[in-house]
């Protein structure tokens, strides 16, 4: 299968995706608040071109079920993006007036190129990466979880096989409308190359 | 370069202009000891950003009103020889083109691609007059001399000047408020992509 032929070439990123001090600081619930301040804020941006993506794709298929499946995942992601509205009103983001870090912008314009401009198999390529890193990210801190854990709510989210479900809807739909070339490996993996540098760009900005 | 450097877009940039334009890239071309190395990254690096800003001002010819076509089909026109003469240049001294792009010019491309489908042609026309005045006159600060005499040409020559004028004619005679900030964007990547150009 396509998906996890895609998901092993890439398992080097993943393993530094997993080990990235951001996302071991949300495991053991000491990363800074205000890091993760910012990165909703980023995240939240991102999401919205991840929206946006899922529409393009949806407007280049001329399957039902695959534009109902896009339908449905755009519903997942306006709910994701409640998840981040509830942090912003308990932590005070502001995320109307998002700056995206340069990182974020490199993987929105990346994602808007394809979305755009490719072809709907290498869309649903550079869109997998973010679905299956969180699913597995999820699944991988949720035995960190404890009592009164400040990231609780992250951790459940895509832990949760609310979220794990698209992921795979999403893995399949790969598999059925790409084949292996070089155009999706390289969607692939400069997505999940994208998602690293994502990690690491609100630890680098100064508060 | 005043006419340019004097224009509302150039003066709002501040610092970023500056930072766009010098390059320790030309400075060791002025100087004469720019390494082959680093030479082969530009031309490969630049014929990638090429080809994608040939996406980038097809789409954006396609969403400009009529008046204005004529000066950025000239511009792909342009483009489209410029490609060849790469291709050319590359042969002759050897070089492979079909190389994967660095980040930095990805990250341009992107840019230049994203925003030719996303933003209205107003502030595409700012986009274009950045990269394009930009070059002007980062080139045109070297004397067309030496080793490299023609590719400082290609970018400082009589022909692009007038081209340039022409773009920041249409910037002017199509204001938004976003060209600012976009134009800045430009900047920014044209001053990552001379680092890389030096750096690796």
């Amino acid at each position: 299968m396509l998906h996890g032929l895609l998901w092993q070439l890439n398992s080097e990123i993943t393993r530094r995706c997993l080990e990235h001090p951001f996302v071991r600081g949300l495991a053991d619930g000491t990363l800074e608040r205000e890091v993760f301040k910012r990165y909703v804020a980023q995240d939240a941006f991102f999401l919205r071109t991840f929206l946006r993506a899922y529409a393009l794709a949806a407007a280049k298929s001329d399957d039902l079920e695959q534009v109902r499946l896009f339908h449905q995942l755009m519903a997942g992601v306006v709910d994701e993006l409640k998840l981040h509205a509830g942090y912003a009103a308990k932590l005070g983001i502001d995320l109307g007036h998002v700056e995206p870090y340069p990182a974020t912008s490199a993987y929105t314009n990346f994602l808007l190129r394809i979305a755009w401009h490719g072809s709907l198999a290498e869309i649903v390529a550079a869109m997998v990466p973010c679905m299956r890193l969180y699913t597995f990210l999820g699944s991988e801190l949720s035995g960190s979880l404890r009592p009164e854990h400040p990231y609780e709510d992250w951790i459940k989210t895509y832990s949760s096989d609310d979220f794990r479900a698209p992921a795979r809807q999403l893995e399949s739909l790969l598999d059925n409308v790409a084949v292996d070339c070089p155009t999706g490996r390289d969607a692939y993996r400069y997505a999940m190359q994208c998602e690293l540098d994502f990690f690491s760009a609100p630890m680098e900005v100064p508060p | 370069m005043r006419e340019f450097e004097q224009s509302t877009l150039i003066v709002r940039a501040g610092d970023l202009w500056s930072q766009a334009t010098k390059a320790q890239f030309l400075s060791a071309i002025r100087d004469g000891n720019l390494p082959q190395e680093a030479f082969s990254r530009w031309l490969a690096q630049d014929y990638l950003f090429a080809r994608g800003a040939t996406t980038f001002l097809a789409v954006t010819i396609a969403k400009t009103p009529r008046p204005a076509q004529k000066v950025l089909i000239s511009g792909l026109t342009a483009l489209d020889l410029e490609l060849d003469w790469f291709e050319e240049n590359a042969q002759k001294r050897g070089l492979d083109l079909n190389v994967a792009p660095h980040q930095t010019c990805r990250r341009y491309v992107d840019f230049l691609v994203a925003s030719a489908y996303s933003q209205p042609f107003e502030v595409l026309l700012a986009i274009l007059y950045g990269a394009e005045v930009s070059y002007l006159c980062a080139w045109s600060a070297l004397e067309a001399t030496g080793p490299y005499a023609e590719f400082i040409h290609r970018w400082s020559n009589a022909q692009f000047v007038e081209y340039v004028r022409q773009l920041l004619r249409l910037c002017e005679q199509y204001p938004h408020a976003d060209q600012q900030a976009q134009f800045n964007e430009v900047l920014r990547h044209e001053r990552d992509f001379w680092r890389m150009t030096w750096e690796g």
